[in-house]
């Protein structure tokens, strides 16, 4: 095991990590930009470095400084939370070449992940099911209709360069392709200067699904059930909840092994989670992998019972997994997280400030996982998240009327919260029911009467 | 850098009165007058081991709120028994306001890392205090991941402190030198 851990990060995750570390008896060390000096990681970590001024490029994405700040307090381990260099392979390279250990996966395979197409490429290889499309540009009628045929209708005609919902259509059969696709590439070719478009699958409602992965360095790897994050903003998510309600038993069977079996044909290890977008009809189909911990790890430790950030760590010093995970593991009742962020809830703008009331929610089957506090400042400089809500019950109905009263008693004055949206949505019908897709959210702010 | 000693011993648990040896009250007494003088709000410092703030509360700034804790001692722990003030290090603190007071110009490390104020173990060290420094010359080196940084002055003047001792870790921000600017002879 380690001897003392260096967490290069900020905020709810640093203390989380700190968490971790102090119940495994490591010792660690804190550090912080010039904004984050009155913080509770500072606070509870054994020693806290300064590494430089409030913006991120100069503190917590700057690799030199970190590893001399290991350097100069005898740290053995690097914890890098998520976001930051989290998934930065060069960062990865460099701890290993300093002698420290790089808790995640490993350079390798970080940058495969994170080159998107080869991760892809690599993973239909590997077995998990991709979303069908063109073998690159189609530039004829002939070309997208066999293209289309292939792929089955409907199909969705792509901007190469595309982005914002310009040059993109969706085209329901034959007969209007045609037109479709002339439209697509004359828009294509206004807005971004290339006609160039390519044509994919289209999923009409689809879902958010994610597994979340543990694998250790001899080999063995399992799956921990999945997340449903389908309740995004511009691909931020606000809420989380495990398992999925449109997850069959049966389906979390055969992904489960695909998922299991394609990343054991890797290598992969540490803990990763890999997202799919699931389809009406049962389909998944895998988008990217996360090489890291994620902001909503909490929902799957409260159905599985297992401390995930200890996990890694104890991965990352070489553990067995069979001696941290028992086999044929079963989710227990059922989890749900709501990420509270600093915005407004109007306008979602960032709402920096001091935090002058916070009450946190209690009780049986609620956790906080937050950095902030009375008097606590919300800085400029980076991420938006104040709090992460956690509930869990016996089952989802439990775990949301737990949220409800919650999210309720959550008092926090001085900054503008999320907290107001996130009443709204446990309120709403359709989510309760759990019917409800990754458009979930912008209908909802549609239709919703500002709070 | 922040040290923080393991919880263990007889310390003083936190928020004692503020007479209580810790910092002497005459100190804090000169802080409020200086608050009260300069119409300022708030007043921060913190120092190995310690931290003091003083606020003023809307219309009561007679009554000013004072705040010291040793990093490091949890909330309801015990604090930190080893590296307790010394009368030595409170006499530094209160040279340290007066130098304050005078306008020296104090050098930050710009990095992270380990401080040398040897150009080689056996070598003079580069700068001694009370001597005079011109702009561009080297006062120490802080070797951060095995590069070896020179540290320059950028006011000319003379070495009225040296903060940290050789060979020792230093942190982003943290004062090395002060130094007393100064015509150029």
């Amino acid at each position: 095991m380690f001897n003392k851990i260096l967490i290069a990060n900020r905020g709810e995750i640093a203390l989380r990590v700190i968490n971790a570390c102090k119940e495994l008896g490591a010792k660690t060390v804190a550090v912080y930009s010039e904004a984050d000096r009155h913080t509770l990681p500072v606070r509870f970590a054994d020693q806290a470095v300064c590494i430089g001024p409030p913006r991120a490029a100069d503190s917590y994405l700057n690799i030199p400084r970190l590893i001399s700040a290991a350097e100069i307090t005898g740290a053995d381990a690097i914890h890098p939370g998520y976001g930051f260099l989290a998934e930065s392979a060069s960062f990865a390279e460099v701890c290993e070449a300093s002698g420290i250990t790089f808790i995640g996966p490993g350079a390798g395979l970080i940058r495969l992940m994170g080159e998107k197409d080869r991760a892809r490429r690599e993973m239909a290889a590997a077995g998990l099911p991709v979303l069908p499309g063109s073998d690159g540009v189609v530039r004829t009628e002939e070309e997208a209709k066999a293209a289309a045929a292939r792929i089955g209708y409907p199909v969705m005609v792509k901007a190469v360069a595309g982005g914002g919902g310009r040059g993109m259509r969706v085209v329901g059969s034959e007969a209007e392709l045609p037109a479709l696709l002339a439209a697509a590439q004359h828009e294509a070719g206004q807005t971004f200067g290339c006609a160039d478009v390519y044509v994919e699958k289209f999923i009409a409602r689809p879902r958010h699904i994610e597994f979340q992965v543990l694998g250790d360095k001899h080999g063995n790897l399992t799956h921990l059930g999945e997340r449903d994050c389908s309740i995004q903003r511009r691909h931020q998510k606000l809420l989380e909840e495990s398992p999925s309600p449109a997850v069959s038993e049966e389906v979390r069977q055969e992904m489960g092994q695909k998922v299991v079996a394609a990343l054991r044909a890797l290598g992969y290890n540490n803990a990763g989670t890999i997202e799919f977008l699931l389809d009406d009809e049962g389909n998944f189909f895998f988008i990217e992998m996360n090489t890291r911990i994620q902001v909503e790890h909490p929902v799957t430790e409260m159905v599985t019972g297992l401390d995930l950030v200890k996990k890694q760590i104890l991965l990352a010093a070489g553990a067995r997994l069979e001696m941290l995970v028992r086999p044929n593991l079963k989710l227990r009742g059922h989890a749900l997280e709501c990420r509270i962020v600093a915005e407004d809830p109007e306008t979602f703008k960032p709402s920096a400030g001091r935090i002058t009331t916070f009450n946190i929610p209690g009780g049986t089957g609620v956790r906080v996982d937050t950095a902030a506090h009375a008097e606590a400042v919300i800085p400029p400089y980076y991420d938006s998240l104040v709090a992460k809500l956690i509930t869990q019950g016996k089952d989802r109905r439990e775990a949301m009327a737990r949220m409800a009263r919650a999210l309720e008693m959550f008092v926090i004055e001085g900054i503008h919260t999320s907290i107001p949206v996130h009443r709204q949505i446990l309120a709403d019908p359709d989510f309760l029911a759990g019917r409800y897709d990754t458009h979930f959210l912008d209908r909802f702010l549609r239709n919703h009467i500002p709070v | 850098m922040k040290r923080k000693a393991a919880a263990k011993g007889k310390g003083k648990p936190k928020g004692k009165p503020a007479g209580d040896s810790l910092i002497p009250f005459a100190q804090v007494q000169a802080l409020v007058d200086l608050l009260e003088e300069r119409g300022l709000e708030e007043f921060e410092m913190e120092r190995a081991g310690v931290r003091i703030r003083i606020r003023r509360r809307g219309s009561l700034p007679a009554a000013p709120v004072f705040e010291s804790y040793l990093p490091g001692a949890a909330n309801s722990g015990p604090a930190p028994a080893a590296e307790s003030r010394s009368a030595e290090a409170q006499a530094e603190t209160a040279a340290e306001m007066g130098l304050l007071a005078e306008d020296v110009h104090v050098v930050k490390s710009p990095i992270v890392g380990t401080f040398y104020a040897l150009p080689q173990p056996d070598a003079l060290p580069f700068v001694k205090l009370g001597d005079a420094v011109e702009v561009g010359q080297v006062l120490c080196i802080i070797e951060a991941m095995k590069l070896m940084n020179e540290i320059e002055a950028d006011v000319a003047g003379q070495v009225v402190r040296i903060y940290v001792e050789n060979a020792q870790p230093v942190e982003y921000g943290e004062p090395l030198f002060a130094i007393r600017p100064g015509k150029k002879k």
